[in-house]
């Protein structure tokens, strides 16, 4: 795989995030947090009429990306923040820059700026990845 | 109604505060919802999605989203925002295979920005496979919000 520094990742897009993913989301992880099925609480924060998606689940956006760019395997470390709700409905896109190619027991990893983007917003999440490269 | 602020003492007080440990083996239908839920086709053969690395070191550890906002004497469920994930993978994590998890909160103070209280606390969790060998490691922080004082 020829991969540089700059490179952008081919992005990865999630046309409206579902509050029934929300819901189901939270039973598995057993998450008592009302943000994410009830949207009258997630109105009186100031919200509006939503609810908000887990943090496990934006960050997933930018693991399918990852994904489909250097396979299911790859993915060796993600620090990330959250200065930002997603919101149910919301358009995201998740996107990823190259910022380093080295090697390190004996892989070839790339290391990444990734984030979600939000039309009109500044990236709800941002954070970096590193993943191993194919041969 | 807002609950009275905890003395920070008790928040400090939580560093070092280790959780049960345990093991847990995540089934096909556990990962298989779970991946649909990020809109992802199922994954090839065993592979867990890795958003897995969230709830599978909390359950195993022996807590749960619930007893870590309590500890942190959370004013509300709703009360509790994310600071950032570190997540590291030292193999990938996989369907039916049982995972041993320990862990520990490394962090816990008290923090004011732009008039707005909050306690930070970090929980490091870390995975081993069956053979004894490291699968993960996790590490959470979340903002207990006190609101402004």
């Amino acid at each position: 795989m020829n991969v540089k520094v700059g490179d952008e990742i081919p992005s990865w897009d999630m046309p409206s995030v579902l509050p029934e993913r929300m819901r189901t989301m939270a039973a598995i992880l057993r998450d008592p947090n009302p943000v994410h099925w009830d949207r009258r609480v997630v109105a009186k924060m100031g919200f509006g009429e939503h609810t908000i998606n887990q943090g496990p689940l934006g960050l997933s956006y930018m693991v399918n990306m990852l994904h489909d760019w250097t396979g299911p395997e790859s993915i060796r470390r993600i620090q990330m923040r959250f200065p930002m709700a997603v919101l149910d409905g919301d358009h995201i896109v998740a996107r990823g820059r190259v910022t380093a190619i080295r090697e390190a027991n004996g892989e070839r990893l790339a290391d990444c700026d990734i984030w979600l983007e939000r039309e009109g917003t500044e990236p709800p999440l941002e954070g970096s990845a590193t993943v191993k490269l194919p041969d | 109604m807002s609950r009275p602020l905890p003395p920070v003492e008790d928040i400090r007080a939580l560093v070092g505060h280790r959780f049960p440990g345990g093991h847990y083996t995540i089934a096909h239908w556990e990962n298989f919802l779970l991946t649909e839920c990020t809109g992802s086709e199922p994954l090839p053969g065993d592979i867990a999605h890795p958003v897995a690395l969230f709830h599978v070191p909390i359950l195993g550890a022996g807590t749960s989203i619930g007893e870590m906002f309590a500890l942190g004497q959370a004013d509300s469920d709703a009360s509790i925002g994310i600071e950032s994930y570190d997540w590291e993978f030292f193999q990938p994590l996989r369907e039916e295979h049982p995972y041993r998890i320990d862990a520990e909160i490394t962090e816990a103070d008290r923090r004011e920005e732009n008039g707005r209280m909050f306690d930070r606390i970090a929980f490091r969790f870390d995975l081993e496979d069956a053979d004894g060998k490291p699968a993960a490691r996790t590490t959470i922080t979340w903002h207990y919000n006190r609101g402004k004082r």
